[in-house]
């Protein structure tokens, strides 16, 4: 693990509630939630379709405002989306009219660099994804992997605090996905942002995450935490017997029809 | 690109058959030429009179006899004019307009329900009115074209600006992207494939509605020459007139198809 955790990047959820407006009435849409992300830690957010890990995202990423309760990024409150707060989607929101390059220049443009500099730091950042080669490439001309590594890029780039990810790695095949896990992990260590990863794999929580977060049926709330402390790379063969009985267990506690306790 | 892939195939042994050209660039001289068959057959057999539908060789003097006398390069440069000019306009303020009811909300409130009403108003029942403020100068006939083509423009445009993804905008914004570089640069590149159909069916009106505006109150153009030849029962010159109108509607829906391709190159993925 990186020797030098920043001090940026803390995010403090206080007794959050999300509730929406709809044709049948208001309607909640994440339960209470208290949370702090720690600087530079990575954690994984996972729990049943419709419980309202996307929305918490949302709220964190400013797109969506608290109906009570607070969010709070080093000690400020997030009014709206900012460049400190980087969002990967699953559908890769690359803009299909520029290349690949364009779009990791997108957020630089904002930094006020000169033309050389701001070209500079984008083909470093597709070099760091391995995508030199595919810097004037369209989206629409590259695979799930290749966009989804040209999205991480982007994001990292502009120099993010924290880094929401909502099932950034849900549309790619197996394969893909392992390459895109070591890979993101490279990056983070790298740049080291506060990660909140929301996938449905709990197999991908618990190779990649610090911390793992599990959520119950709608409306949302947290139920259970587990803090991983095993060295990564993690493996099910190698990483210890550990890893497989937490999986087990929060495979239990998804199972639909099970009333999970609290913890 | 994208393009080549489908169109670039070679075929694996040549072989002309009608099925095979009918889908390939030759496909629409094909069933010209048909056409022109039948036309020429129907003026040989003399079964109607020429006066009331003419043979193809009528109408090709008929054409001769109008480029020599002067009057048909005039009245193509004078209508091409007419149109360019009424449809730069009409398309600027559609663009700019649409591009205003689709952001700004105060714009939107105050002009949508407007402009939609005027919407249904073809564009031949303006032209007394437009002859009434214009007179039957340039102005009547700039008049009419650029406001059959901004309506349509703008409805486009506006329609195209409410179909941005809201995916792209909060990644503009969690990039830190200013207001301005987001609207130039995330916004108008989204809609503009809506803006392009507007701009490809403001080409198609901005001719309708100019030969309706010749057609009654003009002294020179090619509707007018329409009506001129109507008084002297020339429909050998009608027929010209009328096969030009159809090459020009064509070729430049064509070019503006390309232009569109080139420029919105993501949308053909
Ligand atoms: N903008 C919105 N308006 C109304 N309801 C919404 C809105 N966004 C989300 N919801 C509702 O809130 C609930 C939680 O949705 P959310 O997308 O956060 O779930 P999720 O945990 O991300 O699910 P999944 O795993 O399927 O992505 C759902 O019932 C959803 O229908
Ligand atoms: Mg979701």
């Amino acid at each position: 693990m990186a020797d030098a955790i920043p001090q940026v990047g803390r995010v403090e959820i206080d007794d959050l509630v999300i509730r929406f407006n709809t044709k049948q009435g208001e309607m909640t849409a994440l339960e209470k939630t208290a949370l702090t992300l720690e600087p530079g830690t990575f954690t994984a957010l996972i729990g049943p379709s419709g419980c309202g890990k996307s929305t918490l995202m949302n709220a964190i990423a400013g797109f969506v405002d608290p109906s009570a309760g607070q969010i709070r990024l080093d000690g400020q409150a997030v009014t709206g989306p900012s460049k400190d707060v980087g969002v990967i989607f699953q559908q890769y929101a690359l803009f299909p009219w520029f290349t690949a390059i364009g779009n990791v220049r997108f957020g630089l443009k904002q930094m006020g660099l000169s033309q050389a500099e701001e070209l500079e730091r984008a083909h470093a950042a597709l070099e760091e994804v391995g995508l030199s080669a595919h810097a004037d490439k369209f989206p629409q001309q590259l695979s799930g992997g290749m966009k989804q590594r040209v999205a991480i890029a982007r994001t990292f780039a502009v120099g993010p605090k924290v880094l929401l990810m909502d099932e950034p790695f849900g549309a790619l095949d197996a394969q893909t996905r392992i390459s895109m896990h070591s890979l993101l992990l490279d990056v983070w260590q790298k740049h080291r942002a506060t990660v909140l990863f929301v996938t449905h794999d709990v197999d991908e929580a618990l190779l990649l995450a610090d911390d793992v977060r599990v959520m119950s049926q709608a409306p949302g709330r947290l139920i259970r935490h587990y803090s991983m402390t095993q060295q990564r790379p993690r493996a099910f063969s190698t990483s210890g017997p550990e890893l497989l009985e937490i999986r087990e267990e929060i495979l239990g506690l998804l199972r639909p029809r099970e009333t999970a306790n609290e913890h | 690109m994208a393009l080549t892939d489908q169109q670039g195939k070679t075929p694996v042994a040549w072989r002309p058959s009608l099925t095979g050209l009918a889908s390939g660039v030759g496909a629409p001289f094909i069933s010209l030429g048909f056409v022109l068959l039948l036309w020429t057959l129907v003026g040989l057999s003399g079964a109607i009179p020429e006066a009331i539908f003419p043979a193809p060789w009528s109408v090709w003097s008929a054409t001769v006899e109008m480029w020599q006398n002067g009057t048909l390069p005039n009245d193509l440069k004078v209508s091409l004019s007419r149109a360019a000019i009424g449809f730069g306009i009409g398309a600027s303020l559609g663009i700019f307009l649409g591009l205003m009811t689709g952001r700004v909300v105060v714009v939107r409130t105050l002009l949508n329900p407007f402009l939609n009403l005027l919407r249904p108003i073809p564009a031949i029942a303006l032209v007394p009115v437009a002859i009434v403020w214009f007179g039957i100068g340039e102005g009547s006939k700039y008049f009419v074209v650029s406001y059959t083509v901004f309506l349509t423009v703008w409805f486009n445009t506006h329609h195209g600006m409410q179909y941005v993804p809201e995916t792209y905008l909060r990644a503009a914004r969690s990039l830190g992207a200013s207001r301005f570089r987001e609207f130039a640069t995330v916004i108008i590149p989204a809609a503009a494939p809506h803006i392009f159909a507007g701009i490809r069916l403001g080409v198609a009106l901005a001719f309708l509605s100019l030969i309706a505006a010749e057609l009654s109150g003009a002294s020179s153009g090619l509707g007018f020459r329409l009506q001129e030849a109507r008084q002297y029962i020339r429909t050998d010159r009608m027929f010209s007139l009328l096969i030009i109108l159809g090459i020009l509607g064509a070729s430049f829906d064509y070019l503006v198809n390309r232009l569109g391709q080139k420029l919105v190159h993501w949308e053909q993925a």
